[in-house]
């Protein structure tokens, strides 16, 4: 389709060949006011609680315990996890009802699986964003991009030394214009839809419950 | 295929459901159910972004900044659709481009075949409503599964979306609970949301499961990093975009941002416009195939990039700033006429001012010839939209185009579709009477002095009005009266 191509092109270019792009207007973003950590993370987590979020704090040894509590509220017995990754250790002091599952196969092979006997599965996060109770997916070859989709019940673990004003601050003080990864989801709260007569309901698709284990030491 | 074999005439179903406007809105405005499913939907999505965008400092700054951004893409428009392929291309996702929606169905359809794909599942995708990609697709056994949960509501319906951001508002739980009593095997009845959504969750799970392709749109495209940005809150646009092994999206070419930065500010506005909320459930960033050594994702990533009248749009400085929108429906929530006539009385494929205003390019103005004319110009969703596109004068400009006289310079399709003779006789009549003050006088005079000749039904004017009375006097002759009287005293 390189005419097609070649078309759009030259049609659009000819419609702008003159362009000056130092005439353009400024660009201003709005200041929002300064905020200390503690109004950040009281931000964070009014925003993914008001979105159906469970929001857990806790410190890095208690991890297997509450998982564990968690699991067994819900008559779950089993969880997916992904190796070698920076939780990998306190996700394996889980107590020993907890069949533990580690996410070291080919998804393609293992699909029915994955979407039928998994009930959990748990991540870790890169980082998070105050502003709009966001938790940044960067999945990687151990923790892949349908660990954290798949299973209907997704933990998260976001260490609250992570956390950013702002998606902007962010991407910025990250440079992430210089690399980002196959996908990089931000996740606010669990999957929801309000398709049918304007009414909120969880579990569209993606997991049913959202339990953010929050570090914060 | 090669574009010569591509009619590009061929026009797409909407035309004929967009000519049909009048009857449609007729049918839709005598439908109490419907009426209220809107009403009701309506004051809900005004409610909610009332209360996200409650700072009007915050609001009116992000507005102007967001217009600048998107004002400031379509200038380099053409570079950064070349820098956006140049990316997505290094980052091994193949990039193809279509002039109409004939040519982006081809596509995708042999991208499919190549690859032997029998199913497909899709994210919610305005654009590919554009082209009628399910139609096409199916024609060639390839069956299409449409997975966002108000989509796949209105596909089961054999409907297509009357919302561009929730597809299946004009339809309340109960007309949905009988649609998956049809439907859906093993149904157990329920008018309950939650259970109406699980239901349809079981069903489309399997299907995500089995999928051989995964069809989406796309938010922005952003073409310093060649990363494709998809806002959503089911998660089902991740299942597509994750779970098969081949991920093709389509969108408009006038979704490329230039710079990763220039997505916060668009994001936010996009999401509390729509929906008021902070942020969706999932934003999803995309910016390669699988790579070695990872164990999900697609292999292979297509991204097709339709121009179907967008660079039409594009070749006129005013009708240009149709291309800054961002699709968060914001303007048909807040739009009288559509909080009346629903969203498939338009006949288009995006209803509302914002499809008021971007129709006309896709289908010509002949098929589209009323739509413009359907607005108060009460001005609300000039008002909301937060871009700024002026549609209100947008909506005028359009007005003109369908009425100006042959050989004037071509600037779109189908325009002086709407020209009658009658109608241009009439008014360079009053031109000329208005131009010359002996004639404007003297048929004034006539006109007061003949009023009893005014006829009491005057079309379709009188249908809900009564018929204006011209005065006894015209104000010239009042004021000279006024004048002398004063004189005289
Ligand atoms: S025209 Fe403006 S308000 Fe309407 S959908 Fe587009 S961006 Fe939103």
């Amino acid at each position: 389709m390189t005419s097609a191509r070649n078309n759009i092109l030259s049609k659009l270019k000819s419609q702008v060949k003159d362009a000056d792009y130092s005439k353009l207007p400024a660009e201003q973003g709005f200041n929002y006011p300064q905020q200390s950590f503690s109004e950040q993370l009281e931000q964070f987590i009014t925003h993914l609680e008001n979105n159906h979020a469970q929001i857990i704090k806790l410190t890095r040894a208690e991890i297997g315990k509450v998982i564990t509590q968690e699991l067994a509220a819900r008559n779950i017995t089993s969880l997916l996890y992904g190796d070698n990754s920076q939780y990998t250790q306190d996700i394996e002091q889980s107590d020993s009802s907890i069949t533990l599952n580690k996410y070291s196969f080919d998804f393609a092979q293992h699909k029915e699986r994955l979407f039928n006997d998994t009930p959990a599965g748990v991540t870790g996060s890169r980082c998070a964003i105050a502003q709009t109770g966001s938790i940044v997916l960067w999945p990687t070859p151990d923790e892949p991009r349908t660990l954290s989709l798949v299973p209907p019940v997704h933990f998260v673990i976001v260490d609250a030394k992570t956390l950013y004003p702002s998606f902007g601050d962010l991407i910025e003080q990250q440079q992430w214009a210089d690399k980002l990864p196959t996908n990089a989801v931000l996740v606010s709260g669990p999957s929801k839809t309000a398709d049918i007569q304007q009414t909120l309901a969880y579990g569209a698709h993606g997991p049913k419950e959202l339990i953010v284990l929050l570090l914060n030491s | 295929m090669s574009v010569d074999q591509v009619n590009p005439n061929d026009e797409s179903k909407y035309a004929a459901s967009a000519r049909a406007f009048r009857d449609n809105v007729s049918r839709d405005l005598a439908n109490d159910e419907l009426r209220s499913n809107f009403r009701g939907a309506m004051d809900y999505l005004v409610d909610k972004r009332k209360t996200a965008l409650s700072d009007s400092d915050e609001l009116e700054t992000l507005r102007e900044q967001c217009k600048l951004i998107k004002q400031r893409c379509l200038v380099k428009l053409p570079h950064l659709l070349e820098a956006l392929e140049e990316k997505l291309t290094a980052n091994g996702i193949k990039v193809h481009w279509a002039e109409t929606i004939t040519e982006a169905n081809e596509i995708i359809a042999e991208i499919i075949e190549s690859k032997n794909g029998k199913t497909v599942v899709k994210g919610k995708s305005m654009v590919s409503e554009e082209t009628a990609l399910n139609d096409h697709l199916e024609s060639r056994d390839i069956e299409c599964l449409e997975s966002d949960m108000g989509e796949y509501i209105v596909q089961l319906a054999k409907e297509h979306p009357s919302h561009i951001i929730m597809p299946a508002i004009h339809q309340n739980k109960k007309q949905v609970a009988d649609l998956f009593a049809k439907n859906i095997e093993g149904f157990e009845h329920t008018t309950d949301v939650d259970a109406l959504i699980q239901q349809g969750r079981n069903v489309l799970r399997d299907k995500f499961c089995n999928a051989d392709v995964g069809v989406s749109g796309v938010n922005f495209a952003v073409a310093e990093t060649g990363t494709l940005c998809l806002v959503e809150n089911e998660g089902n646009g991740r299942m597509c975009t994750t779970v098969p092994d081949l991920h093709i999206a389509i969108t408009g070419i006038e979704k490329v941002v230039e710079h990763l930065s220039d997505v916060p500010p668009l994001l936010s506005l996009l999401t509390r416009s729509a929906t008021g909320q902070a942020i969706s459930t999932y934003f999803n960033m995309i910016s390669h195939p699988r790579q070695q050594d990872e164990k999900d994702g697609p292999g292979e990533v297509h991204l097709v990039l339709l121009d179907n009248g967008r660079s039409q749009m594009y070749s006129d400085d005013e009708l240009r700033q149709t291309l800054q929108c961002i699709r968060c429906g914001a303007c048909m929530n807040h739009c009288p006429v559509y909080t009346r006539i629903g969203g498939h009385a338009y006949g288009t494929v995006y209803p509302g001012p914002i499809g008021k205003i971007v129709s006309p390019h896709m289908l010509g103005l002949e098929a589209t010839t009323n739509l413009p004319t359907a607005s108060s110009l009460c001005g609300a969703c000039g008002e909301v939209c937060p871009v700024k596109i002026p549609i209100p004068k947008l909506l005028l400009r359009l007005r003109q185009e369908s009425v100006k006289p042959k050989g004037a310079p071509q600037v779109m399709k189908g325009q002086g579709s709407g020209r009658k003779t009658s109608e241009a006789f009439i008014w360079s009549v009053w031109s000329m009477i208005h131009k010359q003050p002996l004639f404007y006088r003297t048929s004034m005079w006539f006109a007061t002095r003949l009023r009893f000749l005014m006829p009491k039904k005057l079309g379709a004017w009188t249908v809900a009005r009564s018929a204006p009375k011209l005065a006894p006097k015209t104000l010239h002759e009042r004021i000279k009266e006024r004048e002398q009287a004063a004189k005289g005293k």
